[in-house]
């Protein structure tokens, strides 16, 4: 009874919820004036609120099929509305899906090649005049023509103002039937063909479950008993599929803005487009593919290495999860109406609370703040379960360095998210209730959200990184058939970058106006990272030493990833030293080091992970061949997308923009060459990306067509290698309702350190571990 | 080829140069132990008898992880100390005794700024000042009462579309006073390789070292919104 009663308070909670949330203004209504994306959604409400029809525009000069490159004079007029008169007649605004306006007299301005509007002596006129240049495409372009019946009078916002709106389509050379694909349309016609895909897939997988015995009637409780479950392996599994889905979806970002750099000057894409594709392209990527796969690995490896049976909080895992998918939706919502987040990853502050930023800031913003939640429930969760559930016999000195490495990556996290979620909060607060955290006029302060998003955001890169040097470490260890050379000095090396991440990312506003003498300390703290990182690296290259290395797709991917990530680190100490970083920032050499890092260090060493753990998970063995394949093609790719764009950012490449501008006559800009190597970087680009589907097809092939798994198929120590392949529920031992029996136990090869627990761990085992003495004891 | 000035020319082949020669060790040693240390086909050569439910024994040798904590350590302790001279004379003080610059120019002084190569730092007599707003999306200069030789403003046509002109003197030092009237911006002077962010409300400096004679671009370089990319103004560095 009491349970029922819990249940319809919180469903009234619930309710009240989200009542209240439809009646918060979740969107601004912008009073845009004349200009900007506004006016071509919603209209000028600059004069008045309604268009009205006693203005009429007129657009002449455009023909109704168009010849490629070809020049047209353009005259702009209306008629209607107040009666002239005074210094105040009219104005307008014109934008083109395609094409560029140049500008004949000083009525009127530019505010980019595809868009112009009156300059202010062109305030005083209803007529103007310019030339449209015709694209080479040859595709439909349509006009959009707003204008302004003016008073008279000195202001704006005259009662008397009207305004209308004129459509116009012009159609390309190619005929009619070959209008230009809108990238919207693109980018959602893939993402339902990727949905579709999943959907397929999974249903195979139902059909896979028992293939003699189909029946439609057992689906319902199938799907049913995933989207409950609570069992670490499944939510893993739950995890890598969301993982796995945002990464095409991120990498079909990453396509459509490596189209539109192709060349320069290109039109693919809008600038407004452009801005919300590299946005989610970088939230998607690290909160929707990079931190759910390592939660992935996380899941399936950490209770199995450290035999245990499953989280210490189970629900709280579930929990965990299934905030991630309703977060991706809020944070997807703004790009299907055209009004996707627009800010890049970082969403600087006051543009995020600006007028001028998409609407669909703010549910991008709600998203956040329930992978905020997700994010600090999984950090309680993990600290919980290596700290109670460890192995008799597992001290924290011989816990795996994976489960190291998670432990790391958590305390990073579950110390420095909170500081997002404030500041997520305060912006969330701006846009919907008008407060006044980043209202520069109210006395906000700019540089408030700068150091709250990176002070959360450098330890988040090293807890998107950290993990996969877990990873390397099993791996390399495992192939090379060794114990991983320094154990201790690997796991200090780690709390080091640990403690240290969170007192450099300074580095990330060397231009923005920080104290002098603050920015100076994180130039040095920034290059003291080197030293940890060194010490891995040189110690991964030890634990070779005298080896027996095993050549297998997880063996060449992890040493790949020592070449990528090496890379990475030595561009990174480029940054720290502030003078070469004043050129460097927001450049393509900032780009190209992040990916090195990020791409060459993350995604390698997780490639690496499924090609190790897919046997333990499966029960099959991955098709060698395949995998090779992949690692080469990848690998080669990969090289070929990020290693040239070190160059473009040292000749003066920005990113973040729409299009780059080639040295010309009148002005230095890039070097003719940048465009071959833009070009070269697209198609490399599109290779990397369709390279990684070899390696989803050979997951779906090798889980039919494998051979079986046995239980330890690389010769590994740790105690996922001891169960079954794939491992039973619960993974370790049985429950008499009491007490869990069988549990593994862990022996030790170095007897005689093995039960000394350290000053360090005698007392963080006091602090962590529960009443019971007894079980305190490890 | 360097990193655009002379300023930061050293730093960047120095940079280089140590880049390469950790980069050559690591690969190196990579390369040789990949090849060297391969097993044999088919044979399974536990080296450490790795034993699933065993801690393998351990393997680590105390002088050596010292001496690769410690070298890379004094490696970038010589690092931050000579990154430190080019940053003094981009961070250098204005109206200060030891600036590298001088004062504020007097009318009709001249600024006239050298490299000197033996300090390899920018030095000037004096000054002028300039002011930079930013605003969505496009720049204001002002040139105060500056001379037209020094410093004129107007509009130039790049690429089909008018953006604003900044036209100053070679050989001169100018601060650069900046401030936006919206949002966060960013003047990335290219060629001279400075750029520093103007919030609303603050004002913010630099300096712009014109040495050379030559027409770039300068490039908003903080995210700002639809028209980012389209936020460039002509600077031309006269003689």
């Amino acid at each position: 009874m009491e349970r029922k009663a819990l249940i319809t308070r919180s469903m009234v909670a619930m309710i009240l919820l989200s009542i209240a949330m439809i009646f918060s203004p979740a969107v601004n209504s912008l009073p845009g004036g004349i200009g900007g994306d506004t006016i071509q959604n919603a209209g000028c409400n600059c004069h008045n609120s309604f268009p009205n029809s006693d203005v009429v525009p007129s657009l002449e000069g455009l023909p109704a099929e168009y010849n490629v490159s070809e020049t047209y004079a353009v005259v702009i007029s209306f008629t209607g509305g107040p009666p002239e008169g005074g210094v105040n007649a009219g104005g307008f605004n014109l934008w083109a899906s395609g094409g560029e306006f140049s500008i004949v007299d000083a009525t009127v301005q530019a505010r980019s090649p595809g868009e112009v509007t009156h300059t202010e002596a062109g305030n005083d006129y209803r007529e103007w005049s310019l030339e449209w240049t015709a694209p080479s495409h040859g595709r439909d372009v349509d006009f959009i023509l707003h204008v302004n019946s003016v008073n008279g009078d000195d202001g704006n916002g005259g009662g008397l103002d009207e305004w209308n709106r004129l459509d116009l389509a012009v159609a390309g050379s190619l005929g009619p039937g070959l209008e230009q694909a809108d990238p919207y349309k693109v980018l959602g016609t893939l993402i339902i063909i990727s949905v579709v895909l999943l959907a397929a897939t999974i249903l195979y997988g139902f059909y896979r479950v028992n293939p003699d015995n189909f029946d439609w009637e057992h689906l319902a409780p199938w799907i049913v008993d995933w989207l409950t479950s609570t069992d670490h392996k499944k939510v893993g599994t739950l995890y890598f599929i969301a993982s796995l889905f945002f990464l095409g979806i991120g990498g079909i970002m990453a396509m459509m803005i490596r189209i539109q750099l192709a060349a320069p000057g290109m039109d693919f894409i809008s600038q407004d487009q452009y801005n919300q594709f590299f946005t989610l392209h970088g939230t998607t990527m690290i909160f929707l593919a990079a931190m759910p796969m390592i939660n992935g690995f996380a899941n399936w490896i950490v209770p199995l290495q450290i035999g245990a049976p499953d989280l210490a909080l189970p629900r709280i895992n579930a929990l965990s999860f299934w905030l991630q998918p309703f977060a991706a939706l809020l944070i997807f919502t703004g790009v299907f109406t055209g009004q996707g987040a627009d800010t890049g990853w970082t969403g600087y502050a006051p543009y995020v609370v600006s007028d001028g930023a998409h609407t669909g800031v703010t549910m991008w913003v709600a998203g956040q703040i329930m992978l905020v939640a997700s994010s600090t429930l999984t950090g309680i969760n993990f600290l919980t379960t290596m700290a109670v559930m460890r192995a008799e016999g597992m001290g924290w000195m011989q816990m795996p360095l994976f489960t190291w490495s998670i432990l790391v990556a958590n305390l990073m996290l579950f110390l420095s998210i909170p500081a997002f979620g404030v500041g997520l909060i305060q912006v969330y607060l701006d846009r919907t209730i008008s407060t006044a955290f980043y209202d520069m006029g109210a006395g906000g302060d700019p540089l408030l959200w700068s150091h709250l998003f990176w002070y959360f955001g450098h330890p988040e890169v090293y807890v998107v990184i950290v993990p996969a040097f877990g990873v390397i470490s099993e791996v390399l260890a495992t192939s090379a058939r060794r114990s991983v050379f320094g154990y201790r000095s690997m796991v200090y090396a780690m709390a080091g970058i640990g403690v240290v991440s969170f007192i450099v990312y300074g580095h990330h506003m060397f231009t923005s106006g920080m104290s002098p003498s603050l920015r100076f300390v994180t130039m040095l703290t920034t290059m003291l990272v080197a030293v940890p990182t060194g010490i891995k690296i040189f110690n991964w290259l030890k634990t070779m030493h005298g080896g027996s290395l095993v050549y297998r797709t997880h063996t060449l991917w992890a040493l790949g990833f020592l070449v990528t990530f090496t890379l990475g680190g030595i561009s990174g100490m480029f940054f720290p030293s502030i003078a070469m970083d004043t050129h460097l920032h927001e450049t393509y050499f900032v780009v190209a080091h992040f990916h090195y890092v990020l791409v060459g260090g993350t995604v390698f060493g997780f490639f690496s992970a499924i090609y190790y753990w897919y046997p333990k998970m499966t029960g099959r063995m991955m098709d060698e061949r395949l995998g090779t394949l992949h690692f080469l093609t990848a690998f080669v790719s990969y090289n070929g997308i990020f290693w040239p764009m070190h160059r473009l950012g040292v000749v003066g490449m920005a990113r973040r923009q729409h299009t780059y501008f080639i040295t010309t006559e009148d002005f230095n800009a890039l070097p003719e060459w940048a465009a071959d190597w833009n070009l070269f970087i697209s198609v490399s680009a599109f290779l990397f990306f369709f390279s990684n589907f070899i390696m989803i097809a050979n997951m779906l092939i090798s889980l039919v067509r494998g051979q079986k798994a046995p239980a330890d198929p690389w010769g590994g120590w740790s105690f996922e290698w001891m169960t079954s392949s794939p491992p039973p529920t619960p993974s370790f031992g049985h429950f008499d309702g009491e007490k869990w029996h069988d549990l593994p136990v862990l022996r030790d090869a170095n007897e005689h350190i093995a039960n000394e627990p350290s000053a360090l761990g005698t007392w963080f085992n006091r602090l962590m571990v529960p009443e019971n003495e007894e079980e305190a004891s490890h | 080829m360097g990193l655009i000035t002379p300023l930061y020319d050293m730093l960047w082949y120095e940079y280089l140069v140590w880049s390469l020669l950790v980069g050559g060790f690591t690969f190196g040693w990579l390369y040789h132990h990949t090849f060297f240390y391969r097993s044999e086909e088919g044979i399974d050569n536990n080296v450490d008898n790795l034993e699933v439910g065993v801690f393998p024994v351990h393997y680590d040798n105390l002088k050596l992880e010292v001496a690769w904590t410690i070298l890379p350590f004094f490696l970038i302790v010589y690092l931050a100390y000579i990154s430190w001279e080019p940053l003094d004379n981009i961070w250098s003080a204005a109206n200060a005794e030891d600036g590298y610059f001088g004062d504020e120019c007097l009318a009709g002084e001249a600024s006239n700024l050298y490299w000197d190569d033996s300090d390899g730092v920018y030095k000037a007599d004096c000054y002028h000042v300039i002011g930079i707003t930013g605003f969505q999306w496009s720049w204001e200069f002002d040139c105060y009462d500056l001379e037209e030789d020094l410093c004129a403003h107007g509009v130039v046509n790049i690429e089909g579309n008018d953006k604003p002109h900044l036209m100053l003197k070679a050989d001169s030092a100018y601060l650069t006073v900046m401030t936006s009237t919206d949002v966060t911006h960013a003047p990335w002077f290219v060629s001279h390789g400075v750029k520093e962010d103007i919030h609303y409300g603050k004002i913010s400096s630099q300096w712009v070292l014109a040495d050379d004679v030559e027409d770039f671009l300068l490039i908003c370089t903080e995210y700002c919104g639809d028209n980012h990319a389209y936020m460039i103004a002509g600077i031309s560095v006269h003689a």
